[in-house]
């Protein structure tokens, strides 16, 4: 997800200054990412200049300063939210890497790196369902909604290992 | 804790179906467990339950249930062992539809032959507990998936099982009727009652059960006792930020 369409969408709420952009955006996240005040004053800086933001009150303290979506700014962030994504699948994990490299170097013991793999998915699935009950009895339905996605996300992952495993086993059984 | 079922190297073929359906499957389940029998269709979890149940019989190895040894039961007594020890609870409920609710529950008491007015105490106390006992006069057809289900876990726990075991209990519900079937189970393991429960659903399982089983290709992949949670947001979830260099 890119900072400049964040602080756009915090924005088209209401004016903010770059403080209440870095609370804002961790608030939305949950707690799960945090924002560095830096990177915001840099965007802010850029979004100033390429007119999709402005300052909403006369120059004083830089801290202070209020920004406001433009026109162009508002254009530009209605244009992004009905935008599909369209990025390469994001295979991040090291898993995805150690999978390769197990069936090259270690022998193979696939099976166990598996197993582990999966009680490691298992855990998280059980703590994400948490942490999607705790959104939603503290009436965050949106955040609710990122850590369904996680969940899905990790069931997916699950089956995934499941499938590496009966392909190992099945390989082990024809040899 | 005491160990109630204890499976010993445990294989089971089936004539003509190429291969064994479970390899060399050696499990003990503890006496308070709510454990979760999971792992892709076809990779034996609905075996592994007939085996403990005593409906099938093992190729191999050895099952024993509450210290019996299901291999030197006669039908007869293999039988009466599963209406004394064990409750059943299926995926589509099972109830017979020209009984009604109360008789459903009944019916596991009378055919062990306990005396009816215990009997029917229990079961009133039972479809108390599950909040359906203004439905005692029902018939299944008229209820919702459910309330059926609630009946079913009623049935199953008439006799006092010393193990509950549940094959895909929420697989024929809503998501909603579906938690409120597995909080149910949960709260009953709460007070001790034995649970094993055959599920796909990994959110179901992680969420319900202090422990997961996973087969694959009938054979014991992993055994997982999860922790307690307390999660923090940020060791679980991070949503990608980039600066843009623009």
């Amino acid at each position: 997800m890119s900072l400049k369409f964040g602080i756009l969408g915090l924005l088209a709420e209401q004016p903010l200054h770059a403080y209440a952009v870095k609370a804002r955006f961790e608030d939305l996240l949950g707690g799960s990412w945090e924002v560095n005040i830096g990177q915001v004053y840099t965007t802010l800086q850029r979004l100033e200049r390429d007119g999709l933001v402005e300052p909403a009150e006369p120059r004083g303290d830089r801290g202070r300063l209020p920004y406001r979506l433009t026109e162009v700014g508002r254009k530009a962030i209605e244009t992004w939210l009905a935008e599909p994504e369209s990025e390469p699948q994001q295979l991040r994990e090291a898993i995805y890497l150690k999978l390769l490299l197990a069936a090259r170097v270690a022998n193979g013991d696939l099976s166990a790196l598996l197993a582990r793999q999966r009680r490691v998915y298992l855990q998280r699935l059980k703590d994400l369902a948490v942490l999607e009950e705790r959104a939603r009895s503290e009436g965050r339905d949106d955040l609710a909604l990122l850590y369904q996605g996680a969940i899905l996300h990790t069931e997916a992952d699950l089956k995934w290992v499941d499938a590496c495993a009966q392909a190992t086993k099945t390989g082990e059984d024809r040899r | 804790m005491t160990t109630l079922v204890e499976l010993t190297a445990v294989s089971k073929s089936y004539d003509g179906a190429g291969g064994r359906v479970l390899d060399d499957v050696s499990l003990d389940i503890e006496d308070g467990e709510l454990t979760a029998i999971m792992g892709p269709s076809g990779s034996g979890k609905s075996t592994l339950l007939n085996l403990i149940a005593g409906i099938d019989r093992p190729s191999g190895g050895q099952v024993r249930v509450a210290g019996e040894d299901l291999a030197r039961l006669s039908e007869a007594r293999l039988a009466r062992f599963r209406r004394a020890r064990l409750g059943f609870v299926f995926q589509f409920f099972n109830l017979l539809g020209n009984l009604t609710v109360l008789e459903n529950v009944l019916l596991p008491a009378q055919l062990l032959g306990t005396r009816p007015t215990p009997a029917r105490a229990r079961a009133i106390q039972l479809l108390t507990q599950l909040d359906i006992a203004e439905l005692a006069d029902h018939y299944p057809a008229r209820l919702s998936g459910g309330q059926q289900q609630r009946v079913a876990v009623a049935r199953a726990l008439i006799n006092q099982p010393l193990l509950l075991l549940a094959d895909e209990p929420t697989g024929a519900l809503d998501t909603h009727s579906g938690e409120q079937v597995m909080e149910l189970i949960q709260g009953l393991n709460r007070e001790g009652q034995t649970v094993l429960l055959v599920t796909h659903d990994a959110k179901l399982a992680t969420r319900h059960a202090g422990r997961v089983v996973t087969l694959i290709d009938g054979r014991i992949h992993d055994d997982t006792r999860l922790e307690g949670a307390s999660p923090r947001p940020e060791s679980l979830v991070r949503v990608r930020i980039q600066e843009d260099q623009r």
